[in-house]
């Protein structure tokens, strides 16, 4: 019995799958099944999947030449390979998508600063023997480019802390309170998402912390050990914020000048309103660092709850106002 | 139960794979068991001519030919279906393994897998990863704008759209009709580059304020494509960092970091002040107003009354 895939099934990416399958098991006779789904990438329920399908193919389903593909659970055991031709079997070219995919995010990885060099030239030489192997394919692949933002100097020091094993000192700053603290960390990986980021544990706050590289004011890599505890790794393809529903919320009404913020506060929720704007409800586990959105939308835009938020905004206003002079009488 | 959609491309594609001659339609009907249940012949044709687009979209090229009876054969020949020959060592093999998991867009993401496959199963090493020694970087490319993947394709294939587009201050969205010529991620945002056929004018948009579907129109490019299409420069000046003249600044002593790492000059005021010249390019007044009491604007004047002015705003709720 097949197990459940955990992906949905996807009917193109199947059949891509089971053709690049056909050609590897021919050369492979009792090939593990544990070792074939690492090499595809995929669970091996979702191979099990693709050892139900092939059995019913071939090249003519009343020549009696379909597939004799099947498994005693550990190994593949293919008993006709000559059901399909000689050649019918060989690699097959490139499509235009899969040599886009493959290419644009192999130049996009070899943009990152601190990639180690001798990593960088071996994917270099991969791309310009994958483009050429690709041919008429990887022309589209120039309409897609990604660029990863991430500064060189602090990227390489992190990079070889986490390869070296040893404890970080920086000094970040938060934006949430404008301030550059000092603190020591343990990192646990870098993670590219926009941004670059590092993962680490945080021993100021013996908590997991994530540091965004760009506003790391200075680093220095320390000669103790880094020890993060173990920690199960999140999966960060939901975004890098993850609110919880415990956190306060938080509510903002934007005029039509003040929907970049829909764009750029992960939220709950986005309800347009008449005049063009949106009322946004979003949750942080601190909410007076909005202060800083709160004065910077003007009058795009205003918070509505929580109410001492929208007045410690209103007082930073006033108190600024002060020093032009007169200029808040006039208000 | 009705056989399963990868099964029947699979046998369409093996049978069209497998042989040395055309085969008509007739001929596919009778050898692929779900086209003899397909039922009508109605039903047969839509769904043979979606399976061929679908082959298609995998990379396999199947032509067709005119026999002497005047009727349509379809064969992927091997030669124009093989892939080159191509060695990757363990370094190579490591690092296209990396770079195939950064998508986070589907259809990417699963395109990416395949061109992994198809190089796995022409011999690309296996079992070396000299990133797992300490797996230390994670790069992901994120999208999470639905125009994305209509874009992509109509990049892809050169083929005009429409699409209702909101500026970033406009209270209603409208339409644009643009020859899209290349999608660019920066910071973390798509955007499109291409020609706005209602403003006869390059433009670029950001694929978070498209509203609605992105719809392709019949016809070709009517401009001929640049050979380099620049998008980080547009919208690096969106976002200010082209500025071309300078302000003059008082800041509190222990404040703004960003603005001192910006700073052209930084002078010690005394009495917890310090004055700062700064870049002064678009988007400053509503930078400089996030740091509240901190920041007092000297000159230019023009600066000085936006910031005023957005601050009347808040102080007033």
């Amino acid at each position: 019995m097949a197990g459940k895939p955990v992906r949905p099934v996807n009917a193109i990416d199947q059949t891509r799958r089971m053709l690049s399958l056909v050609t590897y098991l021919r050369e492979r006779p009792g090939a593990r099944i544990e070792d074939v789904a690492r090499a595809f990438g995929i669970t091996e329920d979702e191979l099990v999947s693709d050892l139900d399908v092939l059995p019913m193919c071939g090249t003519s389903f009343r020549g009696g030449d379909l597939l004799d593909i099947d498994t005693d659970g550990e190994r593949i055991w293919w008993h006709n390979p000559a059901a399909l031709g000689a050649d019918a079997a060989e690699p097959l070219r490139l499509a235009a998508d899969e040599a886009t995919a493959l290419l644009v995010a192999a130049r996009a990885v070899a943009t990152l600063p601190g990639l180690r060099e001798s990593d960088r030239q071996a994917l270099l030489r991969a791309t310009a023997k994958v483009e050429t192997a690709a041919g008429e394919a990887a022309g589209a692949s120039s309409r897609l480019s990604v660029t990863f933002e991430s500064e060189g100097g602090v990227f390489a020091d992190v990079d070889r802390a986490i390869a070296e094993r040893r404890r970080l000192w920086i000094r970040y700053y938060s934006p949430a309170r404008d301030e550059v603290t000092e603190r020591e960390i343990d990192p646990i990986r870098l993670v590219s998402v926009g941004h670059t980021y590092v993962e680490a544990w945080c021993r100021r706050s013996e908590a997991r912390r994530t540091f965004r590289l760009d506003r790391v004011a200075e680093i220095k890599i320390l000669d103790e050990p880094s020890a993060p505890p173990e920690v199960e790794l999140r999966d960060l393809s939901e975004g890098l914020v993850q609110s919880a529903a415990e956190d306060p919320e938080v509510v903002v009404e934007v005029g039509p000048g003040g929907r970049w913020v829909a764009e750029y506060y992960p939220h709950d929720s986005a309800d347009e309103l008449p005049d063009g704007g949106l009322r946004i409800t979003l949750r942080t586990p601190d909410p007076a660092s909005l202060k800083r959105l709160a004065l910077r939308l003007g009058r795009d835009g205003r918070i509505v709850e929580p109410r001492e938020l929208a007045e410690s905004a209103r007082r930073a206003a006033r108190e600024a106002l002060e020093a032009y002079d007169g200029a808040g009488a006039a208000g | 139960m009705a056989i399963a959609k990868a099964e029947r491309l699979m046998n369409l594609a093996l049978c069209l794979l497998g042989t040395r001659r055309p085969l008509t339609k007739r001929e596919l009907r009778e050898s692929v068991e779900a086209y003899l249940e397909a039922g009508s012949d109605d039903s047969f044709n839509r769904m043979f001519e979606r399976d061929k687009d679908d082959l298609r979209e995998l990379g396999l090229v199947i032509e067709t030919v005119e026999n002497l009876e005047g009727e349509t054969g379809y064969l992927a020949r091997r030669d124009s279906n093989r892939l080159p020959a191509i060695t990757l060592d363990a370094e190579e093999a490591a690092a296209l393994g990396l770079a195939a998991k950064v998508w986070q867009q589907a259809r990417l993401a699963g395109a990416a897998s395949g061109a992994l496959q198809k190089l796995r199963a022409a011999g690309l090493p296996e079992d070396v990863d000299p990133y797992g020694a300490h797996g230390a970087l994670e790069p992901r490319i994120p999208v999470h704008e639905a125009a994305f993947e209509p874009l992509m394709l109509a990049c892809r294939d050169r083929r005009p759209v429409v699409f209702d587009y909101r500026k970033a201050n406009a209270a209603t969205p409208e339409q644009r009709h643009v020859e899209p010529w290349a999608l660019e991620c920066w910071r973390g945002h798509w955007y499109l580059a291409g020609w706005d056929r209602d403003r006869g004018a390059e433009r670029v948009f950001r694929l978070s304020r498209i509203t609605g579907k992105v719809r392709s129109r019949a016809g070709r490019f009517t401009v001929p494509v640049p050979d380099v299409v620049t998008v980080r420069e547009t919208v690096a000046s969106w976002a200010g960092e082209t500025a071309d003249r300078s302000a003059r600044i008082r800041l509190r002593s222990d404040a703004g970091f960003p603005l001192r790492a910006k700073a052209t000059s930084v002078r010690e005021l005394g009495g917890g002040w310090d004055e700062l010249e700064i870049p002064y390019g678009h988007g400053l007044d509503a930078w400089l107003v996030e740091f509240g009491p901190d920041v007092v604007v000297l000159e230019p004047e023009e600066l000085r009354a936006d910031v005023v002015d957005r601050l009347r705003a808040v102080a007033k709720g």
